[in-house]
């Protein structure tokens, strides 16, 4: 397996991820913009727009026939948050020509398709059409609304959201219902424009072999237009340890509370491999301090499970409680972390979540999907780290720096959804 | 032990090797793959709440005891299996479902511990009151989140809204009331009765060497006669229970399930009729066709839209799902375009379009071992063989997918909505 880097622009990059094990190409646009609460919105919402219609394919029905007769290609869009920035992706994938039932060449069809879509949308006057727009913010905000109905998303993040006020982290990714309604198809055209100009883009490509010529085709469009200002996404802001932490409660009409903290961490970083495996031994797997203990051993929760986010020096712990469980579970959570601190997990802790975690970056080479996830959230300076190096990096770490790593975590937040005292859902 | 060799889409094939004692074992080689995927799995399920065992007298088990074994088994006498799965590095999981429970596990390295790890645990169960009793609770909670999950609830109030007496209208996990009835020698009963080789099988993809994994497997095998399983017939009327059903939870935007009740004469899934129906529902509503964007246009559905076609041991329906602020309306659409195809026929372009959609997901699936671990499930369950399915997609005809029409009956249509809370 290797993965190359091929430079398309100022600041916008190719990576060709040679894998012959696939029957499918996938290629993906990925494109970075600072998370920030005026801009938030729009961003998040041009993907989703630019993948409903393109020039040639003036409505969503046409396109998505189109699709249709690629052999169901698949076309994508999300926004996800990356640290302190947002990642907007738009990614195809199709079949190999060899599949092809009328020897047609797919490969090149969903490239041109994906570019068209990209860089040649529908647009007059300046101006994304205005029933496309208008589509497009409906379904945002119903997809903002949603979050309510899956306690579990709203939880966290709700937790974010109070531990990063006024922090770009704090921005939700896809902004308010409130700033997408002030979306207009000129406002979306210019941030089509402004992201064309100034986004960080990394482009993946997943195959047995280069699609020909996409490469110089996307540095030819390039041509066309000033790239200046790119945004550096290469640097978020660490979490501010606190020394008081804050506790926020909310009441709902539901059968079941959600309980989650959110820590600071002194390490921090992408390569902060220490803070992976310490997060992992805390509540990674079913072998980690929160699931035998506050799960199994206290039955305490359903679920209770800790995450980390490397580049902000983030831990978070959710879990799944009832309403009188709250506040032993939230000791019993803290004890787990002081035992971390203690160095008091034990040899075979350690060892599980090594094991664990590089069993899983071994089998990331084997599914298009986690490898473009792989190389469009890695996004380090100059360098490509591919799953088998990070592999390494978890195999260097110590029991020491698991230590070393937990005594820098700090309670900074803590967040519970607890059921109203009336009867539900009747 | 019978061996079969299934080939049939480009260099891809696998074995079936059926033991003595009737355990079917699917072996696929992938290679060039780092990774492998595992599942043992047992024809037993949350629906499987009547049966009896040679010939014996019927039993009924309380609702949500195959669950309930599942999280069981994994408690040996010598330690639970994941802190077995800890010291290999292996990811591993289980699941029950309506009519299976399958054990899992997925690994890069140490294929064959995990795989000995698996057979092991699968094969020992240890109920004491003891460990039964302590389980009370955190199915209990599980329970619980479920009844907080409005996607979980619109589909279980439309199953109740449309089945009268089959257990297909009771959650997997049962309720609190009916787990409390569970204790160790009833976990027993239902074990001896459908954890028996006969009626169990194991599906394996990856980078694994088919001998080697046969060898094993025979060496592992507590042999055991096989039982005969006979399970209960449900007296299920042909029509609905009622053709509205509504709650109201914690939600933003209301949600719709409409689910039209097909009549069964036969417990067979025939994969024609499902491939069919499948296609027929990417042309009433997939996203190409004409239905989806007017709703779309219209405002009264969002991505989450979707349809599936929903069948197993005497049950089966289509079900259309979706978020809308208006679902009756949506109900009302969808029944009037599925009348107006009816009676005017299908675009021809659109039924080529969504067949060439769905030959090319087959050819996805063989990208993931994961996909081919589960599709070996599904050809385990149902007796066809992987490469069927591609077959039969090429080679559905027009006419075939028309006649499809006759499962949607608007007497037998329930919708099911859960409505935000009022303030």
């Amino acid at each position: 397996m290797s993965a190359k880097i091929t430079k398309l622009s100022n600041g916008a990059e190719g990576v060709f991820i040679k894998n012959d094990r696939f029957n499918t190409t996938s290629i993906s646009f990925n494109f970075y913009v600072p998370l920030q609460k005026e801009t938030a919105a729009e961003y998040a919402l041009l993907p989703f727009v630019m993948t409903t219609c393109s020039k040639d394919y003036p409505d969503f029905s046409a396109l998505n026939f189109k699709l249709a007769k690629l052999y169901g290609a698949n076309l994508s869009a999300s926004a996800e948050k990356v640290g302190d920035f947002q990642m907007l992706k738009i990614a195809i994938s199709t079949i190999d020509d060899r599949f092809a039932l009328d020897n047609e060449s797919l490969c090149d069809s969903a490239t041109e398709l994906l570019t068209q879509l990209i860089f040649e949308p529908k647009a007059e006057n300046g101006a994304f059409c205005e029933e496309d727009v208008a589509r497009e913010k409906r379904k945002a905000i119903e997809h903002i609304r949603g979050d309510l109905a899956q306690k579990r998303i709203y939880a966290k993040k709700r937790l974010i959201e109070e531990m990063y006020k006024g922090e770009a982290y704090g921005v939700a990714k896809c902004g308010t219902e409130e700033d997408v309604e002030k979306i207009t198809g000129q406002s979306l055209f210019a941030a089509w424009q402004k992201l064309l100009s100034t986004a960080f883009l990394r482009v993946n490509v997943i195959s047995r072999s280069m699609p020909q010529g996409l490469f110089d085709k996307i540095s030819e469009k390039f041509e066309s237009i000033t790239r200046e200002n790119i945004v550096d996404c290469t640097y978020s802001a660490p979490t501010k340890a606190i020394d008081k932490p804050n506790t926020v409660i909310e009441q709902m009409d539901i059968a079941q509370g959600k309980l989650c903290m959110g820590f600071s961490s002194e390490l921090y970083g992408e390569d902060a491999a220490a803070l992976t495996v310490m997060c992992d031994i805390f509540g990674g797997g079913p072998y980690s301090r929160l699931f035998t203990n506050v799960r199994e051993k206290y039955s305490l929760c359903y679920y209770c499970a800790s995450g980390a986010v490397k580049s902000k020096g983030l831990i978070t712990v959710d879990s799944g409680i009832e309403k009188e469980n709250a506040t032993k579970a939230e000791k019993e959570i803290l004890n787990q972390l002081d035992i971390m601190k203690q160095n008091l997990f034990t040899d075979e802790e350690f060892q599980s979540s090594i094991k664990s975690i590089t069993d899983s970056f071994k089998s990331y080479n084997d599914s298009q999907g986690l490898l473009d996830a792989w190389y469009s959230l890695k996004i380090v300076k100059d360098k490509l780290i591919s799953p088998e190096e990070a592999v390494q990096e978890i195999l260097n770490v110590t029991r020491n720096d698991v230590v070393y790593t937990a005594r820098g975590v700090k309670l900074h937040t803590v967040y519970k959804l607890l059921p109203n005292d009336k009867e539900v859902g009747k | 032990m019978k061996k079969q060799i299934f080939e049939g889409f480009g260099e891809e094939s696998y074995v079936l090797a059926t033991m003595p004692n009737g355990l079917e074992i699917y072996i696929m080689e992938k290679p060039q793959y780092s990774s492998s995927y595992a599942i043992y799995g047992t024809r037993y399920g949350s629906i499987d709440t009547r049966f009896s065992k040679d010939g014996g007298e019927m039993l009924t088990v309380p609702e949500g005891i195959a669950h309930y074994l599942e999280h069981k088994l994994f408690e040996g006498e010598d330690g639970d299996a994941f802190s077995k799965y800890a010291k290999t590095g292996a990811s591993a999981n289980a699941f029950t479902s309506f009519d299976r429970t399958c054990y899992l596990f997925s690994c890069s390295d140490n294929f064959y511990e995990n795989l000995d790890i698996l057979l092991s645990f699968v094969q020992a169960p240890y109920f004491t009151p003891e460990n039964v009793e302590k389980e009370q609770g955190i199915i209990g909670q599980e329970i619980r989140m479920y009844d907080d999950n409005p996607g979980w609830r619109v589909m279980f109030n439309l199953l109740k809204g449309m089945y009268h007496n089959h257990p297909v209208r009771i959650d997997i996990a049962g309720t609190v009331e009916s787990i409390a009835q569970i204790d160790a020698p009833l976990l027993y009963k239902c074990y001896e009765t459908f954890y028996n080789p006969s009626n169990m099988f194991i599906c394996l993809v990856g980078n694994i060497d088919t001998d080697k994994t046969l060898k094993q497997i025979e060496k592992s095998i507590i042999d055991k006669p096989a039982v005969e399983i006979t399970r209960g017939e449900f007296q299920e009327p042909q029509t609905i229970v009622k053709p509205y059903v509504e709650q109201c939870l914690a939600v933003n935007t209301p949600m719709f399930c409409l689910g039209f009740k097909q009549k069964i004469n036969s417990p067979h899934r025939r994969l024609k009729s499902k491939i069919c129906v499948d296609l027929l529902l990417q042309i009433i509503c997939g996203d190409a066709s004409p239905l989806y964007a007017r709703l779309m246009n219209e405002g009264l559905i969002n991505d989450d839209f979707d349809s599936e076609y929903f069948n197993g041991n005497g049950y089966a329906a289509v079900i259309f799902e979706g978020e809308s602020c208006d679902p009756e309306r949506v109900a009302q659409e969808i029944k009037a375009e599925i009348s107006r195809l009816r009676e005017e026929g299908v675009n021809k372009k659109l039924f080529s379009a969504v067949k060439c959609a769905m030959y090319g997901d087959l050819v996805r699936r063989f990208n993931s071992v994961e996909n081919l671990a589960m599709s070996l499930t599904e050809c385990a369950m149902c007796g066809y063989s992987l490469f069927d399915e591609i077959k039969m997609v090429k080679s559905v005809s027009y006419d075939d997918v028309m006649k499809r029409f006759d499962i949607f009956d608007n007497d037998n249509a329930v919708l099911s909505v859960i409505k935000p809370l009022e303030d």
